[in-house]
């Protein structure tokens, strides 16, 4: 692998190294130090890969093995053709992208109106926002449960995207001020002194600008819903709304598991999804670490 | 939940630059519009997260609420729950600050190359969807037919497969160091961009000066990320304080009580129905961490007024 062979070809051409042997210790130590945790990083998923390609007899070999010696499709059939794990992802994909439209229009005025204006509680609302971030999702998780029954959206996809809203919400206001407050304000000014509004101002040139932001923030609001377990363990009950992990729990309850189809459902849960983030990563950790603390 | 890096409050950003600053006070004298484009979002974060907590409050302190209070603290379970609660939250803090910290340095080392690919690898954990990350572990903890035994007999460090999830002493550090996984990443990151603000110069420096590693570590390292280390306990003890979905898909709580911690009892509890506990545990939680998240608040804000 790539990462094995990395170390031995770029080690001897640091001129650091060559400089004092103290240095290329600490260097092959940061080395070694990185390539046991990118193993252990990346060994569930590697361990569910492998195993949803085990044939039943595989998956209960002793002493374990970590490759198939024949690999077989038949985990990813089963998982396809009879449980309810495609309805499943359907729902979550829906659940997250109206999770998502609600909080960017939500955060992106929020977010706005807190980096241009100061109004009359707008320091509150920020101290607010913050709190928000930490606010323990169980705290929440018996009356948010009472407030979706009240409104009879138990048990529906909009019901849960409404209660995801709940921890998404404050994180990402407070994200997309930061990116709105990086956009300078001299655009809108220029914008305006040619004659349009500012809400023309604002979609003709502050989107734009923040664009990369926003669609960061935007893929950040999506996984958090299409990761989140508690509130949809309790709000979905049935079919018409459960989404993808509480479907993946459903085959670890039943009296036999049966791990070839567990692991194969986990890994169409989790693979995509974080290819899809490994492909933007770059550019989203650039956009996490303009707003992070620096001390 | 996985709460993301806490940025800069939107005045202090702004402040940076003293050009733009003069211009946003321009700007900012229209004081209603501003209420009025976030007077949605207050409405929603009201009834989402204003009305519960106060339903909270008000359902623990009521007679039902007392009463449950009376019941959870006589219960023989509690005295564990409890000591199970501080070990998890113990191991899960400084596991994911020491992992968090080494692999920012070690990525921070001047020698090493292809630093992109070595992040995106380690920020895997963080991606991963915790409920099948979850269930991943559990396979590979299983004593017969898991990864880890398997891995650790082929290399002969053990001989005897070790029963991760069925010894009550070792489930608890076991379930915990799948906390540390999936939160250290975030402590990498943070402090990665916290090691990028240190000049080269002040290296350079210490190196002339005949400082070794542990040295540029204690005196240099870890007192400009004073603030960020600050942020970051009080954050990750949150989230390990809430930590809900590795514990409840790997044992839920078991065996016997071994691996329950407070968030996995509310839940219980939940599932009985009795809301006056699921109150009172949740009362407790919430003074916890919004006391901590007032420390962060204080903190993130300091300088801005």
């Amino acid at each position: 692998m790539t990462a094995v062979a990395a170390p031995a070809t770029a080690a001897p051409t640091v001129r650091a190294a060559r400089r004092s042997p103290r240095r290329y210790v600490s260097l092959v130590l940061a080395y070694a130090f990185l390539i046991l945790l990118a193993l252990l990083s990346i060994l569930p998923l590697i361990v569910m890969l492998t195993s949803s390609l085990k044939p039943q007899t595989e998956i209960f070999a002793i002493p374990a093995k970590l490759f198939a010696s024949h690999p077989t499709f038949q985990n990813y059939v089963t998982v396809f053709t009879s449980s309810d794990m495609p309805r499943a992802l359907l729902n979550s994909l829906l659940v997250g992208l109206l999770a998502t439209v609600f909080t960017l229009i939500l955060g992106c005025t929020t977010g706005y109106a807190l980096s241009r204006f100061r109004f009359r509680g707008s320091r509150q609302l920020a101290v607010s926002l913050l709190l928000g971030q930490l606010l323990p999702a169980t705290v929440l998780l018996l009356p948010i449960y009472k407030l979706i029954n009240a409104l009879g959206m138990l048990d529906t996809i909009p019901g849960l995207a409404l209660a995801t809203l709940v921890f998404v919400l404050p994180v990402v206001t407070w994200m997309l001020s930061t990116t709105f407050a990086g956009v300078p304000i001299e655009l809108e000014e220029a914008a305006m002194i040619d004659g349009s509004t500012r809400l023309m101002a604002v979609i003709r040139v502050v989107l734009p600008v923040a664009l990369p932001g926003i669609a960061s923030v935007a893929i950040f609001a999506f996984l958090q819903s299409w990761n989140e377990f508690l509130f949809a363990s309790v709000m979905t009950s049935s079919i018409a709304s459960k989404t993808a992990p509480v479907a993946l729990t459903d085959f670890a309850n039943e009296f036999t598991v049966d791990w070839g189809a567990t692991m194969a459902a986990a890994t169409v849960i989790s693979v995509p999804i974080t290819i899809a983030f490994l492909f933007v990563q770059r550019f989203f950790v650039r956009g996490m670490a303009a707003g992070a603390v620096k001390g | 939940m996985a709460v993301l890096a806490p940025p800069d409050s939107p005045t202090r950003a702004a402040s940076r630059q003293s050009a733009q600053a003069r211009a946003v006070k321009a700007m900012r004298r229209n004081d209603r519009r501003g209420w009025f484009l976030s007077l949605p979002s207050i409405l929603v974060l009201l009834a989402l997260a204003g009305v519960p907590t106060v339903y909270v409050i008000l359902g623990a302190f009521s007679a039902d609420g007392v009463d449950a209070f009376d019941t959870i603290v006589h219960d023989p379970g509690f005295s564990q729950m409890m000591v199970n609660t501080g070990i998890w939250v113990v191991i899960a803090l400084v596991g994911a600050l020491v992992v968090g910290y080494l692999a920012a340095i070690a990525l921070n080392h001047k020698g090493v190359r292809l630093t992109g690919m070595w992040r995106a690898l380690l920020l895997i954990p963080w991606i991963t969807p915790h409920v099948a990350a979850a269930t991943a572990w559990k396979w590979m903890f299983g004593t017969e037919y898991g990864t880890l035994n398997g891995l650790l007999l082929q290399l002969h460090i053990i001989h005897e497969p070790i029963s991760w999830l069925t010894n009550t002493t070792l489930v608890l550090p076991a379930l915990a160091l799948v906390q540390v996984w999936s939160t250290f990443p975030f402590v990498m990151m943070m402090v990665t961009s916290g090691l990028q603000s240190i000049p080269d110069e002040v290296y350079e420096a210490a190196q002339l000066d005949g400082a070794r590693p542990f040295d540029t570590l204690r005196f240099i390292i870890l007192p400009a990320l004073r603030d960020v280390t600050f942020i970051l306990v009080l954050i990750v003890t949150v989230w390990a304080l809430n930590s809900f979905v590795p514990v409840w898909v790997i044992t839920r709580g078991g065996p016997a009580g071994a691996s329950t911690i407070l968030p996995i009892k509310l839940y219980q509890e939940f599932q009985n129905g009795s809301a006056s506990s699921v109150s009172v545990i949740a009362l407790f939680q919430l003074l916890v961490s919004m006391t901590l998240a007032w420390f962060y608040v204080q903190r993130t804000q300091k300088g801005d007024r």
